[in-house]
C-alpha cells in the first residue's frame, strides 16, 4: 500500500516538473526574443544573429529553396532563413492571410504579382533598390514588374505558355518535318490536328483544372485586347461596368473558337476534367499527345521523367484565322512571382538582411545555378552564371529576344478569385454544361458581381 | 465553516477544471465571441480597416444564392453519410460482438481509417476515384467506372459520402460496441430461451436498449460531417465546377479567396446555428426512446 502511494507520489511529481520545465523552456524562448530586440544590452552577441522566414507559394522547388537557405546559412552564420512551405495548388492564400492576420508574417515572401499588389502597404517600398535592380535585369524586366507603378517586388523568374508540342509526336503524325512557322492560323492547326489524329495519335491535351482554364486560357481574352496593360485594364473595367458584350468581343470569340478545336481533338474528351497535371505532362512528353496546352513551368515535372521525348518547342496559340492579328505569332509572357519584404512587423536588422539575402539570390552563382539549372526556371536577368536545360523556356526565350510576346501584366490587377470562378465556368463550357452564351454570361456576372470595387 | 468549505470545493475545482476551462476559453469560446463581433464589421485583412456595419453581412448571407444551394447540397450529404455511416457501424459491430474468431483484429482494421488524416485519405480516394477505378473499368468494360467519379456532379456526391463514411464509420462502431456490451446477457438469454428469433432479439431488444449509443453516434456524425472540410479539399477541391462544395468549404473561400471577411464569418454563424438546431433536436426526440432493462 506505502508503496504504490509512493510511487504515485512519484509520477505526480515527474509530471509536475514536466510542467514547470516546459514553462521554463517558454521563458528561456521569450528571452531570445528580446535579445533579439536588443532590449538587453548584455546580449550583444545574440543581437546580430538574424532570423529570417520565407514564405513560398512554388511549392514543387520547396527543398531547392531550402538548400539554397543552408547555402546562405554557411557563408553567412549569423542568418538563419526558414523556410514556411505551402502545398502545391493548395491553400496557399489562405495560409498567407492567416500569417499576416495572427500578426506573425514572413520576413520574405515569394508570392504572385497580384497578391503582393493587394497587400501592397504591408510590403517594404524597394525604391532606393531599384537602380540596382534595373542594372542586373534585361531591358524592360523591371518596368514589368511594376505594380501602379511602385517597386514592391524583385522579379525573379519568367514564365511563357501557348501550345507546347512534343516534336516526334507530331512529326511521326504529319509524316515528316515540322516547322513550327507553318501554323499561323486555327485553320492551319486543325490541319495539324487532323492528321495527326488520322496517324491514331491524340492531337493535343488539354489540362481541365481551373486555373489553367481560368487564368491561362480565358484570362487570354483580357491581355489581347492590346499590347498596352493599361488598355488591357480598362477593358477590364468595362467588363466590370457591363459595357461589354464578350459573345461580340473578337477576341474572346476567336479565342473560344479554338477553344473548341482543342476540345474536338482533346485527348482527354472522354473525361477531360480529370485534371491530373502530373499525369498530363507525363503523357505529353511520352508522346501520347502531340500538343499541351501549359506553359515552360511543366518542364519541373517533364525534366525529370524517364522514357520521355527529347525534342520540345512552343506554338502560339492561333485565335484567328487572320496571321496579322496580335496573338497569333505571340506566346504568352509574364514575371509572375516576386520576392517582397515584410513592412508590417519586420525589424530594419531584418529587412536589410532579406535585402541582401534576395540579393545573393538572384545573382550570385550558387544563387542563379539553383533557380537555372535545379528549379528549370528562366530568369529575366542579365549575364547568367548558369546554362538552363528546359528547353521549353528556351524556346520561349527564342520569342522574347525577337519580342514576340503577350504581356499578361493585367492579371496582377484582377480579383483573387477570378481564376476560380470563371475557371468554374469553363470547366462547364468543357463538358458541355452550358453554350457559349452561357458561358459569356456566366463570366460577365462574375465581373460585374465586383463593379465599383 | 461552510464558507471555509465552499471556497475549498472552489480551489479544488480550479486546481482540476481550472485547465481545461481555460484551453477552452482560448481555443472555442472566445474565438467565437470574436467571430460574432466579426460578422458586425467590414474587416480587410488587406487594410487593417474594420468599422460596424450592422446586420448587413447576414443580409448578404441570404442573398448569396451559392450558400443557399450549397447549405442545401450540405444537408443532403449530411443526410446520406449520417445514415449509411451509422447502418455499416452499427451492423459491423453487431457481427464483431458475437466473439468470432480475429473479432479484434477486424475492429482494429475497421478503426484505422479513422486514424488516417482527413486529407491523406482525401488523396488517397481521390487516386483511387480518378485512377485506378477508372483503369479497372476500361480495361473489364465496367461502364459505372469508366469515367472518374470526381468530374461529374451527381458522382462526385456520392464519392464525397463514400469516402466521409468510411472514415467515419470505425469511430461509430466502438461506440457501438460498447452499446452492445452494456446489454445485459440475461435479458438475451431470457430472450432466445423464449423462442426469440435474431432479427425480433435486434429489433425489441438490442435496438431499444442501445438507444443512447445511437443518440451519441448520430451527433457526432451529424457534427462531423457537418463540418467536412478536409475531405471535400483533397477529394473534389469542390469540383466540378464548384458544384461539391460544402458549406464549410465554401465559406474558406468566401473569406479567404475572395476577401469577404465578414459574409464568411457570417455565413459560418448561419452554419452553427443550423448544426446547433438540427443536432439538439435529434438527441431531444431520440432520448425519449431510451428504455431501462
Amino acid at each position: 500500500m506505502k508503496l504504490r502511494k509512493a510511487a504515485s507520489f512519484a509520477i505526480a511529481l515527474t509530471v509536475v516538473t514536466g510542467l514547470l520545465a516546459g514553462c521554463s523552456k517558454g521563458n528561456s524562448a521569450n528571452g531570445a526574443v528580446k535579445e533579439e530586440k536588443g532590449e538587453t544590452p548584455a546580449a550583444e552577441q545574440a543581437a546580430k544573429d538574424v532570423k529570417l522566414t520565407f514564405f513560398n507559394t512554388s511549392a514543387e522547388v520547396n527543398t531547392v529553396f531550402e538548400e539554397l537557405f543552408k547555402k546562405y546559412h554557411e557563408q553567412n552564420p549569423q542568418v538563419t532563413i526558414e523556410l514556411i512551405p505551402t502545398p502545391i495548388g493548395g491553400a496557399q492564400l489562405e495560409k498567407f492571410q492567416s500569417l499576416l492576420a495572427s500578426g506573425n508574417p514572413a520576413t520574405i515572401v515569394n508570392l504572385d504579382a497580384g497578391t503582393i499588389l493587394q497587400y501592397k502597404d504591408d510590403f517594404l517600398d524597394l525604391e532606393p533598390e531599384k537602380a540596382k535592380y534595373e542594372a542586373l535585369t534585361n531591358p524592360g524586366a523591371i518596368d514589368g514588374a511594376l505594380l501602379d507603378g511602385q517597386f514592391l517586388g524583385i522579379p525573379w523568374t519568367a514564365q511563357g505558355y501557348g501550345l507546347l508540342y512534343n516534336k516526334r509526336a507530331v512529326e511521326e503524325g504529319i509524316g515528316g518535318a515540322f516547322d513550327p512557322a507553318s501554323v499561323k492560323t486555327r485553320d492551319d492547326l486543325e490541319a495539324v490536328f487532323k492528321k495527326i489524329e488520322a496517324s491514331g495519335k491524340a492531337p493535343v491535351m488539354l489540362h481541365g483544372a481551373d486555373w489553367s482554364l481560368g487564368a491561362h486560357y480565358l484570362g487570354l481574352t483580357y491581355s489581347l485586347q492590346s499590347q498596352k496593360v493599361e488598355d488591357n485594364r480598362k477593358f477590364v473595367e468595362e467588363l466590370k461596368n457591363g459595357q461589354v458584350k464578350l459573345t461580340e468581343n473578337p477576341q474572346f470569340t476567336g479565342l473560344m473558337d479554338t477553344f473548341d478545336l482543342l476540345k474536338k481533338y482533346n485527348a482527354r474528351k472522354s473525361d477531360p476534367l480529370v485534371a491530373d497535371y502530373n499525369r498530363d505532362s507525363a503523357d505529353f512528353a511520352k508522346g501520347a499527345a502531340a500538343f499541351y496546352f501549359m506553359g515552360d513551368w511543366s518542364w519541373a515535372v517533364i525534366g525529370t521523367l524517364e522514357g520521355r521525348d527529347t525534342d520540345f518547342g512552343i506554338l502560339p496559340l492561333p485565335v484567328s484565322n487572320n496571321p496579322e492579328d496580335f496573338g497569333n505569332t505571340q506566346v504568352a509572357y509574364s514575371e509572375p512571382k516576386l520576392f517582397a519584404i515584410d513592412d508590417s512587423k519586420s525589424t530594419p536588422e531584418q529587412q536589410e538582411a532579406a535585402k541582401a539575402f534576395i540579393e545573393w539570390m538572384v545573382s550570385s552563382e550558387d544563387g542563379q545555378k539553383a533557380i537555372i539549372s535545379d528549379m528549370g526556371l528562366s530568369m529575366p536577368y542579365k549575364d547568367l552564371k548558369a546554362q538552363s536545360t528546359n528547353i521549353m523556356s528556351n524556346a520561349v526565350s527564342e520569342y522574347v529576344k525577337q519580342g514576340n510576346i503577350i504581356n499578361i501584366g493585367v492579371i496582377n490587377y484582377l480579383p483573387q478569385d477570378y481564376w476560380a470562378k470563371t475557371g468554374a465556368a469553363m470547366q462547364k463550357y468543357l463538358v458541355g454544361n452550358i453554350d457559349r452564351q452561357g458561358l459569356a454570361q456566366e463570366v460577365q456576372d462574375y465581373w460585374k458581381s465586383y463593379a465599383g470595387k | 465553516m461552510n464558507k471555509k468549505l465552499s471556497l475549498k470545493n472552489a480551489g479544488t475545482f480550479l486546481v482540476f477544471g481550472g485547465p481545461s476551462i481555460f484551453a477552452f476559453a482560448a481555443v472555442v469560446i472566445i474565438p467565437f465571441i470574436v467571430g460574432l463581433y466579426l460578422t458586425f464589421t467590414n474587416w480587410d485583412v488587406r487594410t487593417g480597416d474594420s468599422s460596424l456595419i450592422g446586420f448587413s453581412n447576414y443580409l448578404e448571407v441570404f442573398r448569396d444564392k451559392v450558400f443557399l444551394q450549397q447549405l442545401w447540397f450540405t444537408l443532403k450529404y449530411v443526410f446520406f453519410t449520417v445514415v449509411i455511416a451509422n447502418v455499416f457501424a452499427f451492423f459491423i459491430a453487431l457481427a464483431l460482438t458475437r466473439g468470432g474468431r480475429g473479432e479484434q483484429w477486424l475492429r482494429t482494421g475497421f478503426f484505422t481509417p479513422n486514424l488516417v488524416g482527413g486529407i491523406v485519405l482525401g488523396y488517397l480516394w481521390q487516386t483511387l476515384f480518378s485512377q485506378v477505378l477508372p483503369y479497372l473499368g476500361n480495361k473489364y468494360g465496367w461502364e459505372l467506372f469508366q469515367t472518374s467519379w470526381l468530374t461529374n456532379t451527381g458522382t462526385a456526391f456520392w464519392a464525397l459520402i463514400i469516402a466521409t463514411a468510411w472514415q467515419l464509420i470505425g469511430y461509430l462502431m466502438i461506440i457501438y460496441i460498447a452499446g452492445f456490451t452494456g446489454v445485459p446477457n440475461d435479458v438475451l438469454e431470457a430472450a432466445s430461451i423464449d423462442g426469440a428469433g435474431r432479427t425480433s432479439v435486434i429489433r425489441r431488444i438490442i435496438l431499444p436498449l442501445t438507444v443512447p449509443a445511437i443518440v451519441i453516434c448520430i451527433f457526432i456524425s451529424l457534427s462531423r460531417s457537418f463540418l467536412t472540410y478536409d475531405i471535400n479539399l483533397a477529394l473534389t477541391k469542390g469540383g466540378p465546377f464548384n458544384s461539391t462544395e460544402l458549406a464549410t468549404y465554401h465559406i474558406v473561400q468566401k473569406a479567404f479567396l475572395s476577401n469577404q471577411y465578414g459574409v464568411g464569418q457570417a455565413e459560418a454563424v448561419v452554419l452553427f446555428a443550423v448544426v446547433a438546431l438540427i443536432a439538439l433536436t435529434q438527441s431531444y426526440l431520440l432520448k425519449k426512446l431510451e428504455v431501462e432493462s
